[in-house]
């Protein structure tokens, strides 16, 4: 509980530092990793049963040739295609945001540095310490949670390519 | 002095009548000559006569010079007397100021302590908040610490007293929460008696707001721009408490954190630093907003009608996919490629009422940030010609070019950040319509007449 509790202040100490934008890019990385999990999910667990039950269906009917039997083989495809693509555009924008709002944060926090000199002079170093933490931490954040959404993304992206050609190999034609 | 004027006067006329006489009379050189000489005959004589006056007074002047001598001699001897009597006393006085010192010994210490004591009271005074419930203390400092710094003067207990008494005051005061009237000038310059809490040496709260006591008119004013809400409300319970232990939110440094609030710009001033470039971004965002709203209406009614579609068999005229469906019921008996071209036909005249305008939103999510960096190019040309005319001393000249570029960058983001996100969601979402529209209508439509089939096979 004790460590818990450190654990949380030492949380908030970091978001107290960063400034505002921190948290705003901390909401935009949860959410981005709750969909990164929510894909994972489904690829492993959703997406399998989906595909039994696909080709269950397919092979249950009773002819595979005709211009009816193609469109609707199309279709499942297509279904398909759509549940796999579903969300990874978002979790792709999300990881792009990150970085601009690193560079808010470090723009605002220039602010901050600029009006403390505006009030107390360019020499005291110490004054324009809070404004430079708020303009450095919200950059690093964001390219840190940019780049651990990256590789994600990227593999999802090449998952759910490889799989719509499998599961259109999955649903064969009768000729 | 009356002599020598006289003198001189005779002397200025003498000399201006020859001088006339001579202008007048003088004919010819030679008579000139002739009067020259019995000028000079005629100046004789007077000499003569003054020469024989003189003598003849002698005796006087004698006696004149004697009554000087005599005068000269008695002022010799009084200076004489008063300059000793003078070094008497200055050995006196000496010797007295001594006695004094060394009478005086460490009380000397002891007044410039006063003196010392005095003074920083005096200065800790001014920007006490105390000082607003209890006026009139510094004066009574000024004064002793002044009689303390010139050495005739000695402390009397009472004073010695006093100072200790307003330390005191000073120190239990600052430990107090205190409820008192007093008048107080308001943000719009009216002044009216009201009930001012002072919690400690730290702040001044009045009806919920925050005020500031200024030393220079011994006034007591409330802040221009009043801290954040969760702040006033803290101050608020405190004014409406009655002896309760309730949160506040107070200003350690005694009134200068809270009077530096007062420089801090506000989101409208901060938004106007940004100058003109500034409002063309915040238009281009809004006129993005308003598209991206418009669409998000249009594409969310377009999504749920087509998921009502497709639960039903029926098409129906009002969404693109039953209008897709529709073909079908148009053309019954074509065979299936006459209808694949016509419903991709209709297909095509769908797609662009689900894209249209997204591509504004994604234009504006780009031009944003370029603009705000328009704007940071600009502002750092204002930054440059104030360094060029004032040089880089003073960081304040050149505040406003440099606010003027990173305020213009922050709302550069700010409209592309959100508008990057619109613009995906609302692409995903116009795909999804369009997939539905191009590879599962056809696919739907054959669903429909398998499924017609086996139910006319069923009756």
């Amino acid at each position: 509980m004790v460590v818990f509790i450190e654990l949380m202040n030492s949380i908030r100490e970091f978001l107290d530092t960063g400034g505002q934008v921190l948290t705003v890019i901390a909401g935009v990385i949860c959410l981005m990793w709750l969909l990164i999990f929510e894909r994972l999910y489904f690829f492993f667990v959703g997406y399998q049963k989906m595909k039994k039950h696909m080709m269950q269906t397919w092979q249950s009917r009773g002819e595979r040739s005709s211009w009816n039997a193609e469109q609707i083989r199309i279709a499942n495809v297509s279904r398909v295609t759509e549940s796999l693509n579903h969300n990874v555009a978002l979790i792709q924008s999300l990881v792009v945001l990150c970085p601009l709002l690193g560079l808010l944060g470090t723009v605002t926090g220039m602010i901050e540095v600029f009006d403390v000199m505006a009030i107390s002079g360019s020499g005291n170093a110490r004054s324009m310490a809070s404004g430079v933490s708020k303009a450095t931490i919200p950059t690093m954040a964001g390219m840190v949670g940019s780049l651990s959404g990256v590789f994600i993304v990227t593999w999802l992206q090449r998952k759910t390519k490889r799989r719509t050609e499998q599961m259109e190999d999955a649903l064969p034609l009768a000729h | 002095m009356k002599k020598m004027t006289k003198l001189l006067t005779t002397l200025l006329l003498g000399t201006l009548a020859t001088s006339v006489f001579a202008q007048q009379q003088a004919a010819s050189l030679d008579q000139l000559l002739k009067q020259l000489e019995q000028g000079q005959i005629a100046q004789s004589k007077e000499n003569k006569q003054r020469e024989a006056d003189f003598n003849a007074r002698k005796a006087q002047q004698d006696q004149m010079l004697a009554d000087a001598k005599n005068t000269r001699d008695q002022a010799v001897k009084l200076s004489t007397e008063l300059e000793e009597t003078f070094q008497n006393n200055e050995i006196e006085l000496g010797n007295r100021i001594e006695a004094l010192n060394k009478r005086m010994g460490e009380l000397k210490e002891l007044f410039g302590v006063l003196q010392q004591v005095a003074g920083d009271a005096r200065s800790k005074f001014t920007t006490s908040v105390v000082s607003a419930q209890i006026p009139g203390r510094g004066e009574f400092l000024d004064e002793f610490a002044q009689s303390m710094g010139s050495t005739s003067k000695l402390a009397s207990i009472e004073e010695i007293e006093r100072l200790w008494f307003e330390l005191q005051r000073e120190m239990t005061q600052n430990g107090k929460v205190h409820k008192f009237t007093r008048e107080v000038v308001a943000a719009d310059g009216s002044k009216s008696p009201q009930e001012v809490i002072r919690v400690g040496g730290f702040s001044l709260v009045s009806k919920g707001k925050y005020l500031e006591y200024i030393d220079e008119t011994g006034s007591v004013a409330e802040l221009i721009r009043q801290p954040n809400s969760r702040y006033l409300s803290s101050a608020q319970t405190l004014t409406s408490s009655n002896g309760d232990v309730v949160p506040f939110a107070l200003d350690p440094t005694g009134g200068s954190i809270l009077s530096l609030l007062v420089q801090a710009p506000d989101t409208q001033e901060r938004v106007d630093q940004g100058g003109a470039v500034g409002y063309v971004i915040l238009a281009i965002g809004a006129v993005g907003l308003l598209i991206a709203l418009e669409r998000f209406i249009t594409l969310f009614l377009m999504g749920s009608k087509i998921n009502r579609q497709l639960k039903t068999d029926v098409a129906s005229n009002d969404n693109p996919l039953g209008r897709v469906m529709l073909v079908k019921d148009e053309n019954k008996h074509a065979d299936t490629e006459t209808l694949e071209l016509k419903l991709s036909e209709r297909i095509l005249a769908e797609v662009p009422k689900i894209t249209s305008r997204l591509t504004l939103i994604k234009i504006v999510s780009v031009v944003a940030p370029l603009i705000g960096l328009l704007g940071t190019v600009t502002g750092m040309i204002n930054t440059f010609q104030a360094i060029t005319l004032f040089g880089t001393g003073d960081p304040k000249l050149m505040a406003g070019g440099i606010s003027q570029a990173l305020v213009t960058t922050v709302l550069g983001l700010v409209v592309a950040i959100p508008m990057v996100f619109i613009s995906t969601l609302l692409n995903t979402r116009s795909r999804g319509i369009i997939n539905i529209l191009q590879q599962q209508s056809a696919g739907i439509i054959a669903e429909r007449a398998e499924s017609e089939e086996l139910a006319k096979k069923g009756a």
